[in-house]
Parts: C-alpha cells; structure tokens; sequence
C-alpha cells in the first residue's frame, strides 16, 4: 500500500474506482462484482490468493471479499482497509454467496438492476471469471437483477499504465536483474558443474528475495529454468524447474520471475555452457540478432501481427524461420494480469487481436521462443517493455547476449 | 509467358513440377506427411482439394479433386477468395489463421514446426503466373 502521491509507486486507486464507476453509470450498471485476479489486483491493491471479489458500488468506495483466514491480512495490505475486506467462511450467513449478494441487494433499488460480472475463458488458470456455479447461485440471490458481463469496463481501464504502476514494474525487473547476476555469479568458471535447474531456480530466488521481491510470481513453475535438449521443446515456453543436472556443451535458459507491489519482473536470459560448438554459436547469434530487431521495431503503430511478419521475414532471410514461434509478446499487469494483450475485441474469443494496434505507456512482454528439437537447443527472450512516444522502454537491462560459461 | 487458371490440373501440375524443382529436401525439412488444402466456395461453386505428400523431404504428389478432401496429416480450409489473396501475397497465411479465415486441423505442435516450410511452399506456389 502507497498513499504518498510523492512515492515512486503510488496509485491513486480512489481515482480508478471513480472511472469505474463513471464507466459503469455510462453502462446503466448499478453495481460492479469483479472476481477476476486482474481485477482484485487492480482496484484492491493487495496479493488475494484465495477466490476473491469485489463489490464496487454505483459510488463510495468498494468492498473486498475474501476467505476468512486472509482476510485481516489482505486489510491490512490494501488501501481499503479493514472496514472494507471482509471475510466469507463455510457457516451459515457467511458463505461467500450470502455475504457478496447481501451487499449487493443494499446497492439494488427494491433489489432491481443491473449487476456487471466477470465472464469469459483464459489461457490463464488463475483468471478467475466467474463459474457457473456461482453465476447462478449470485442470480438466484439476487433474482430482480440483470446479470451482465462487464469485464471490458476494468480491461479498457487498465490498458495504458500510470507512472506508479510503471515504477512497480521497473522494480520487479531491477530486482530480476540482480537475480540473473546471481546466476552468473554461481555458474561461471565451471560453477555451474553438479548443479541442477531446480538449485539455479533456488538460488536466484534467494538472491531476488533479498533484493525485496514478494515471490516469484509466475504460474508457470516460478523461475522457469531448462537445460539441453529441455531448452528445445517445439513451442517450449513453458519450462519448470527440474533436478536434471547441468551438462557442459549444453544451453540453459534462465526465466526469473520478481514481483514487487504486485507489479511483475519476468526476463529470461540464455547460456552456452562451454565449450559451445560453432553451430550452437549459430543458432545463439541468430536469436541475439532477432531480439536486437525486435526491442527496436517496438513503438506505437505496430501490432502483433505486422510485427510477427517483419521478425519472420527477417528470420527466413537468415534461414532460421523454422525454429522460430511466430508470436514476439504476451500481455502484462498487475499480479492476474497475464496473457491476452489489450481488449477482447479479436477474432477469437479472450485471445490477443492480432490486429491490436500498440499505443504509448501500454506494456507487453516483449516475447520469443527458438527451438532447434533436432539439435537439443533452444532460447528465450522475455522482458517487460514499455511503449514509449516513438519506441519502447526495455524494463530489465540485463545484457542482451548468449553468454559462453 | 503462360498463365495458368488457379486450380486448374494445368495450374496443380506446375505447381508439382515448381515445387518439386525449387525445395530441396534440407528446406522441407526432409518431412514425411501430407498436407489438403480445402478450397471452399470456388469461383463455380464447387469446393476443390489441393493435396500434397510429402517423403523424406521430396514433393511425392500434388493433385486436386473436386468434392470432399481426402485424408491427410494436417487440412486447412477456407473460402477460394482467401487461399487466392493469399497466392497473390495480398494476405499472409499466418494472418490469415490467426483470424479465422483459415483453419487448420492436425496437430498443432507439429504444424507449428512446419509453418516455415509451407511459408517456402507457399512462395514457390505465389511465383506460378495465375488467372484467378
């Protein structure tokens, strides 16, 4: 919680409720229920790990539910305070039905209206869109009421970041940074020999924890750590930890993961282990060369899908383009907020639009997957970036090589 | 030169000969599968089967049919206009999957290692001169 409005990474979170509800008054919605992680993150300003939901009135500040056993601790970490985190508990009036539907029917005239709702799907699991099940239990308490999806009201909302947010992710991606100097520092000079994946995971972890992050936020294993041929999976952007030990003549692909104020560090930075081979010296030029390309045709204007051509062109030129995942980016915001980039206006349904048109101060994961599953090699970009006036803003400045330990 | 009616059995035997002459078996990835692209809703209403196999890299076979397509590794479908825009790089074909103006059923964790190699085809075919 920040309410200094001179602090690096204060949010002015009665503002954002505000536009919310401006944007719901504009919708005829009488009351917000949001239930989506982004969502909490976003308006609540606190880590909700277990099922949680806000009630955002038609004015006047929202109210948190959570379960019983955090809610005195999301109270205390959240602007709202304690009067206005409350707890839902398997007893009677105090289920999580019962207790988010009371309040409500208080903001429902002779319990009439219209309730906006978080509905859809996600890649990611945690999204946290209201479930059937409680779609119609919330429908049968309150059973005057319109149920609406309103999602668009909080995604349209939160698209372009403000300075404090954007200082949280400067942060995270600091504090990763010093992660993956860790790494090196452990792994250099032959250190690297008799460790596994799952021991670099740990020891970055450790070193990001002292530097402040909260944890290592990812849903995907935490710090995402593959070596040999589990570097080259077809696709591979998904690599937890295991206890395989490192191998000289292999690559290691090290994915840290920092979270700082709910806001996200997420850069993956690659190895050869020595001795590398003219060919791994190959493939480890072709991806330095594509990200170089990539962070610079960043700006405003661009979309995914025109910046998919240009990479893949540029790859085919240089005869790569096989190993290569035709996509260079996935979404980014507070803790939930994961995956789709921008607003849910594309062909297919919750996916990125491919035609998404990059504005100034929105952020992405500048992403990209080389997978060569034939010669056991494979490497990973990932960095927050920042859509700046006429380019972007790299949040982690560590070095962008293939280094050679 | 010559043009050739798109889908035409002249058009699909230049296709055969172009692409057996241009792609080496290392730019085909030495591939052993097939491949049906469905054309649906053809200038004369009816839909056309382009097929192509594809062993240890080599052009085994491209032919077209009428009606149904048979089975292959990976189809994909879509309306004539689309696979034509596409021959006249006026759409790319990842553009055109990533909007659902194509549709490709197979395994996607192998097609997706393949996309490069019908990105090479796909330039080979855009070279044939073509009536539309």
């Amino acid at each position: 919680m920040s309410t200094m409005q001179t602090d690096p990474y204060f949010i002015d979170f009665p503002a954002r409720i505000q536009a919310i509800q401006a944007e719901m008054a504009a919708q005829g919605i009488d009351v917000y229920l949001g239930s989506r992680l982004r969502t909490l993150s976003w308006t609540v300003d606190a880590f909700c790990p277990w099922r949680s939901y806000v009630v955002i009135p038609p004015d006047g500040l929202p109210t948190a539910f959570t379960f019983v056993i955090d809610a005195a601790r999301v109270g205390h970490d959240s602007w709202l305070g304690e009067d206005h985190v409350l707890g839902y508990a398997p007893m009677g009036g105090q289920d999580q039905i019962t207790v988010v539907s009371d309040l409500i029917s208080r903001y429902l005239k002779g319990g009439k209206g219209v309730v906006g709702i978080e509905s859809g799907m996600a890649t990611y699991l945690p999204e946290g869109n209201l479930t059937h099940h409680e779609y119609e239990r919330f429908q049968e308490a309150v059973p005057s009421a319109r149920l609406v999806n309103a999602h668009d009201i909080v995604d349209r909302l939160s698209l372009v970041k403000d300075e404090g947010t954007i200082n949280r992710f400067r942060k995270a991606s600091c504090i990763v940074d010093i992660g993956h100097q860790a790494v090196l520092d452990a792994i250099k000079d032959g250190g690297y020999r008799g460790m596994t994946e799952t021991e670099i995971a740990g020891l970055a972890a450790y070193a990001m924890r002292k530097a402040g992050s909260e944890w290592e936020w990812s849903f995907t294993g935490g710090n995402e750590i593959a070596s040999g041929y589990r570097t080259s999976f077809t696709g591979g952007a998904c690599t937890p930890a295991t206890r395989r030990e490192l191998q000289p003549g292999e690559p290691l692909m090290v994915d840290l993961h920092a979270m700082f104020m709910l806001g996200l560090g997420d850069h993956a930075h690659n190895y050869l282990l020595g001795p590398a081979t003219p060919r791994q010296r190959w493939h480890a030029k072709n991806f330095v060369d594509l990200v170089s390309l990539c962070l610079n045709t960043y700006k405003p204007g661009v979309s995914p899908s025109s910046l998919a051509d240009e990479m893949m062109l540029f790859a085919e030129d240089r005869g790569f383009a096989e190993y290569m995942v035709p996509g260079f980016e996935h979404g980014i915001g507070l803790m939930g907020d994961e995956w789709r980039i921008g607003l849910n206006d594309g062909p297919f349904p919750y996916w990125t639009n491919p035609d998404h048109v990059y504005q100034p101060s929105e952020m992405l994961i500048c992403a990209m997957q080389y997978a060569c599953p034939e010669e056991a090699i494979g490497f990973r970009y990932e960095n927050p970036i920042l859509i700046t006036a006429d380019g972007c803003e790299p949040l982690s400045r560590f070095r962008l090589a293939i280094e050679e330990i | 030169m010559n043009s050739f009616r798109y889908l035409s059995p002249e058009w699909t035997a230049e296709a055969f000969r172009r692409l057996k002459e241009e792609l080496t078996p290392d730019k085909m990835k030495n591939v052993t599968s097939s491949m049906v692209t469905f054309y649906e809703n053809c200038p004369d209403g009816k839909n056309r089967a382009l097929y192509y196999k594809f062993i240890d890299g080599v052009v085994a076979d491209v032919s077209i049919q009428e009606g149904e397509p048979p089975d292959a590794e990976f189809r994909i479908s879509g309306d004539y206009d689309t696979f034509a825009r596409i021959s006249r790089a006026e759409l790319g074909s990842r553009a055109a999957l990533m909007t659902g103006k194509l549709r490709l059923h197979g395994n996607m964790v192998k097609a997706l290692s393949l996309s490069a190699v019908v990105d090479r085809m796909n330039k080979v075919l855009a070279t044939i001169p073509t009536e539309y």
